[in-house]
This record gives structure tokens, C-alpha cells and sequence, in this order.
């Protein structure tokens, strides 16, 4: 029984021994799962970090292929244009030098005679400042050496506001969107001739510029090409040099200085019926009035009609345009009338037989042109004619002496005025031309000279002037 | 200033500033087939539209950011109807 009880102690003792060794093996396996756990998890950040290492690289090496590729030219304006930001200036317009052979055949009465050849030059850049595709602003200076002297004028700045699709708001200083000429034929390079038809000389029928606010657009009505627009706008008014009947209506500069209470409105609009994929050409058709009240109380009244019209190397245009001017004091009204048609044909395309290639490619670049216009006025104000206002006012300009694009003729302020201008200009570049024109003054008789005071006396013979100009411009 | 024409003219900036918005949007979201489109239209349109006035010049003469001002200022001046002028600036910028 002691030997059975001895030897269940010590079976006790050995299991106590064996469960022990059990626990301290469980505990192991325990911790060498924890820590195989612990690998694995490792193992598997391993990983991730090794595919997130090699997707940087495969980045990397893509971001420089792009750097080292050379930039695709489709890609070079966008590029350009982000490295010039969203605000943006260009500079454009037209400079010219010009040389005028005047030979006054005779004075006015009571007038010097002027007859002389000069060089003139002209400089007019137009700024274009953009900060956005809703908005513009536009400047141009006119800078000229005359006969004169020098001259510096802003002739106009004006902000352009695209409120939709078929409505833009033009506000401040600008040209007279009345016809065709003072906004779309006045700049030099535009200009067929060196000097302005009549009408928009030196004895304007309609001033010549504006301070005010437009309201402006253009739509399609038909195929393509078959489109009509309108401009409507209201400003200062017109202003005039005097009270007096044959005063003229002031330059660009002036219309600030029309600060009346009477201020003018105007109305264009034009038509083009002709879609473009004919071969029937592009005609133009237009009609515009201007009114309002002048010196804060005298209705101006003005009307007209345009027309242009070009087919393969042939084009045309004219104007009709007539004004009525209430007079102060119970004097007669002021009433004024003028015109001008015009023709050009360019000879590309020439090949005259018998002459070499290099005489016919110069020829081809010749444009014959021929313009008549005329104006018809009861009176002329002889202060207007015999002060000069300078150069460079962008606009009217008087006195009887030559200036950039104005050949000075006694002729042309005659109240019956007539003018044929023989033109021939040669195309060096779309934008550069150099100029010939060689005018006829025509002025019929009738007529009174008006003085400060409103005295009147009968303008007696006029002369037939020649005029030869020649201009070199270039639009930039 | 009477209320009416402050309103007409607040109503009026307020059509104008949300179609602006939606024709740069327009512009951006084209398609290549539309650019093709719109040039093919710009080279009918710009010897006819522009030698109205003057000799058309090319495309060639300016930069693209330069031709974005001037098509604006053309635009304005020869009323030009708006997709006519997307077309001739799309024509003028590719050159």
C-alpha cells in the first residue's frame, strides 16, 4: 500500500512535470504564431510599398519622356498663351509717309495762294487690351508731322462689351458709325486713295466722331454669308465751329468739349443679301441717320445711304448723305449734301502677251481706281478755311495748305465743291501699298463766303486745282 | 438715372455675362470633327467677310493670341455674326 501511495506521488509529480512542459510549449506555439502573424503582415507591406515604388517609378519615367519630348506645334500656342497669361495686349494699326504736289491754279478771293510739294508722315497704333473673352479695349493715337508741325491726338478709346451673342456694348470715344466711311474706309492702309471723298474732307456734311455708348450686332437671316446688323448709339451731339451758317462740324477731339443738354442719336443698318457660296459676289447695302440737338437748343438732322459691292477683282462703293442744321437767330437753315462713288480693279491675273514673267508679276499688283464726290452747301465759313488746326487731330482738318492725306486745294472748300481723283496703287503685301492719286478739282459756282459775324458775300470764281499725291502706308 | 433703365441694363448684363460663359465653354468642350467644321466655314468666309472692307491678310501675319483681340475688334466693327467670327478666328488661328 506505501509502495502503491509512493508511486502514485510520483505519477502525480511526473504528470504536475509533463502538464507543465505542455503549457510552456503552448505558450511558445503561441508566441511563434504572434510572430509568424507579425511576418506576415510585414511581408505583405513589403509588397504594397514595392508596387507602390514601382508605379512611382513607371510615373517618373513617363513625366520625363514628357519632359524631354519636344512640345507638339498643336500644343506651343496653348503653351504661348499660358505663359502670356489671361490678360493680354496686341498692338495694331498703320503708319505712312506721303508726298503732295499741289499747284493751286488760283486763290479764293481774298485768300493767299498756297501752292506747294511736301513730305508728310503719320503714325496711328491702335492698342488692343483684352482681359477677357467678354471684353476689349481699344485706343489709337494719331501722331503726324505736317505742315503744321507736330501733332499727338488719342482719336479714339472706347471699351467693348460682348453682352451676348447678337448685343455689344461699345462705350466711349469712337468713330461715327454713320455709312461706311469715318469706321470702316478712314484708316490709311484701308483707304483706296490718299485723300477722303468730300464729304468726309475738309467740309464734312456729318461729324466725324462721337463720345457716347453703342448698342451693336450682327446676326444671319439666310444661308451663309446672308446676314444684316444694326448699331444704334447715343453721345454728346454735334458741335460746330460757330454759330454761323457754313461753320463745320468739329473734329474727334472736340466732341468731349459738346457738353450740351441736347445729346444726338444715331441709327445704321445694313443688309447683305448675297450667301457666299455663289459666284454673284458680296453687295452691301446700308442706311443711317443721325440726330440731335447742337449749342443746347438747334435740332441737327442727317440721313444716308451706302452701298459696296465686289466681285472676283472688281469693287465698288458709294455714299449719299445729307444733313439739315436748325440756325439760331431766325436764320436760315444750314442744309448739306454730298457723295462719292468709287471703282477699283485689281490686275492679278494679268498677263499682257509678249511681255517677260518678271514685267507681268509686277504688273499684277497695280490697282487703277477712279472716285468722284462732290458737296453741295448754301455757304462756307472763310475763318474755317483760313485757320489750321494742325495735324494730327485724326479727323477735319482745314486751311490751305497740304497735310497728310488732304491736298490743301481752295478748290475742295468751295461750296459747290467737285472732285475726280484718279488713283493707281501698287500692292507690295496685303497690308502695304504704296499710293498714287492725281485729283481734278471740279468745283461748280454759287455760293456765299460767311464771316464771324454771320456776313455774307458771293465766293466769285473758283479755281480748277490739280493735285498730285503719293503715299507709302503700311497696315500693321 | 431712372430705375427702369438701371434694370433694363442690370437684365441685360446679366443675359450677356451667362451666354458669354456658356460660348467659352462651348469653345473649350469642341470637338476635333467641330474644329474641322468650323475651319472649312473660316476659309469661305474670310476672303469674302474681310475683303468687304479691306485685302484679307493671313493667318500667318499674327500670333493665335493676338488673332483672339483682333477678331474681337473685327467683330465689333463689321458686326459680324458671332459664329461667322468663331469660324474665320478658327481659320485665321490654324493658318
Amino acid at each position: 500500500m506505501r509502495q502503491m501511495r509512493e508511486e502514485r506521488k510520483r505519477d502525480r509529480e511526473e504528470i504536475r512535470s509533463l502538464e507543465g512542459k505542455v503549457r510552456q510549449l503552448e505558450s511558445k506555439d503561441s508566441r511563434v504564431e504572434t510572430t509568424t502573424q507579425q511576418l506576415q503582415s510585414t511581408d505583405q507591406k513589403l509588397k504594397e510599398t514595392t508596387l507602390e515604388l514601382q508605379q512611382t517609378n513607371l510615373k517618373v519615367q513617363t513625366l520625363q519622356t514628357k519632359v524631354d519630348a519636344p512640345i507638339a506645334s498643336s500644343q506651343f500656342g496653348d503653351a504661348v498663351q499660358q505663359y502670356l497669361g489671361s490678360h493680354s495686349f496686341t498692338v495694331t494699326g498703320a503708319a505712312g509717309g506721303d508726298f503732295i504736289y499741289d499747284q493751286q491754279s488760283g486763290a479764293l478771293d481774298d485768300l493767299h495762294h498756297a501752292s506747294q510739294n511736301s513730305f508728310f508722315f503719320d503714325w496711328e497704333p491702335m492698342i488692343l487690351y483684352r482681359p477677357a473673352d467678354w471684353i476689349l479695349f481699344e485706343g489709337v493715337l494719331s501722331t503726324a508731322f505736317g505742315s503744321s508741325g507736330t501733332g499727338v491726338d488719342l482719336s479714339l478709346a472706347d471699351f467693348q462689351i460682348f453682352l451676348n451673342k447678337y448685343m455689344t456694348v461699345v462705350a466711349g470715344l469712337f468713330d461715327q458709325p454713320f455709312g461706311d466711311w469715318y469706321e470702316n474706309q478712314s484708316p490709311m492702309w484701308v483707304n483706296r486713295f490718299v485723300t477722303a471723298p468730300l464729304p468726309f474732307g475738309v467740309e464734312p456734311v456729318v461729324p466725324p466722331a462721337e463720345l457716347g455708348v453703342q448698342l451693336r450686332g450682327g446676326m444671319q437671316f439666310g444661308a451663309l454669308g446672308q446676314d444684316l446688323d444694326y448699331t444704334a448709339w447715343v453721345g454728346n451731339g454735334p458741335s460746330f465751329t460757330s454759330p454761323v451758317l457754313g461753320a463745320i462740324v468739329t473734329s474727334p477731339t472736340a466732341v468731349a468739349n459738346s457738353q450740351t443738354n441736347g445729346k444726338s442719336f444715331g441709327g445704321r443698318f445694313r443688309i447683305y443679301p448675297l450667301p457666299v457660296d455663289t459666284e454673284w459676289g458680296r453687295l452691301e447695302l446700308g442706311a443711317s441717320t443721325y440726330n440731335g440737338k447742337w449749342a443746347n437748343g438747334n435740332w441737327f438732322n442727317s440721313w444716308g445711304v451706302d452701298f459696296n459691292y465686289f466681285v472676283g477683282n472688281l469693287q465698288t462703293r458709294g455714299e449719299w448723305l445729307s444733313s439739315y442744321r436748325q440756325m439760331p437767330n431766325g436764320q436760315a437753315s444750314d442744309n448739306r449734301q454730298g457723295w462719292y462713288v468709287q471703282a477699283g480693279y485689281f490686275l492679278t491675273g494679268l498677263k499682257v502677251p509678249g511681255l517677260p514673267d518678271v514685267i507681268n508679276n509686277y504688273l499684277r499688283r497695280f490697282e487703277p481706281l477712279v472716285r468722284y464726290s462732290g458737296v453741295n452747301q448754301r455757304g462756307v465759313s472763310i475763318d474755317d478755311i483760313q485757320s489750321a488746326t494742325g495735324v494730327g487731330l485724326g479727323g477735319t482738318q482745314v486751311g490751305l495748305v497740304p497735310d497728310f492725306g488732304i491736298n490743301g486745294s481752295p478748290a475742295t472748300y468751295a461750296p459747290h465743291s467737285r472732285e475726280v481723283a484718279l488713283g493707281l496703287d501698287y500692292w507690295i503685301a496685303p497690308s502695304i501699298v504704296w499710293q498714287n492719286e492725281f485729283d481734278i478739282e471740279l468745283p461748280q459756282a454759287g455760293g456765299v463766303f460767311v464771316s464771324s459775324t454771320g456776313a455774307q458775300t458771293p465766293v466769285g470764281s473758283v479755281p480748277n486745282d490739280h493735285a498730285f499725291l503719293s503715299e507709302f502706308t503700311i497696315g500693321f | 438715372m431712372k430705375p427702369i433703365f438701371v434694370a433694363l441694363i442690370l437684365a441685360a448684363l446679366a443675359i450677356g455675362t451667362a451666354g458669354t460663359r456658356a460660348s467659352a465653354q462651348e469653345q473649350d468642350n469642341m470637338s476635333p470633327a467641330e474644329h474641322k467644321r468650323l475651319f472649312r466655314e473660316g476659309a469661305q468666309l474670310w476672303p469674302v467677310y474681310c475683303n468687304t472692307c479691306h485685302n484679307a491678310r493671313p493667318g500667318s501675319e499674327k500670333a493665335p493670341y493676338e488673332w483672339d483681340q483682333i477678331m474681337m475688334h473685327m467683330r465689333t466693327l463689321g458686326n459680324l455674326p458671332p459664329d461667322d467670327a468663331k469660324a474665320i478666328l478658327e481659320y485665321l488661328k490654324t493658318r
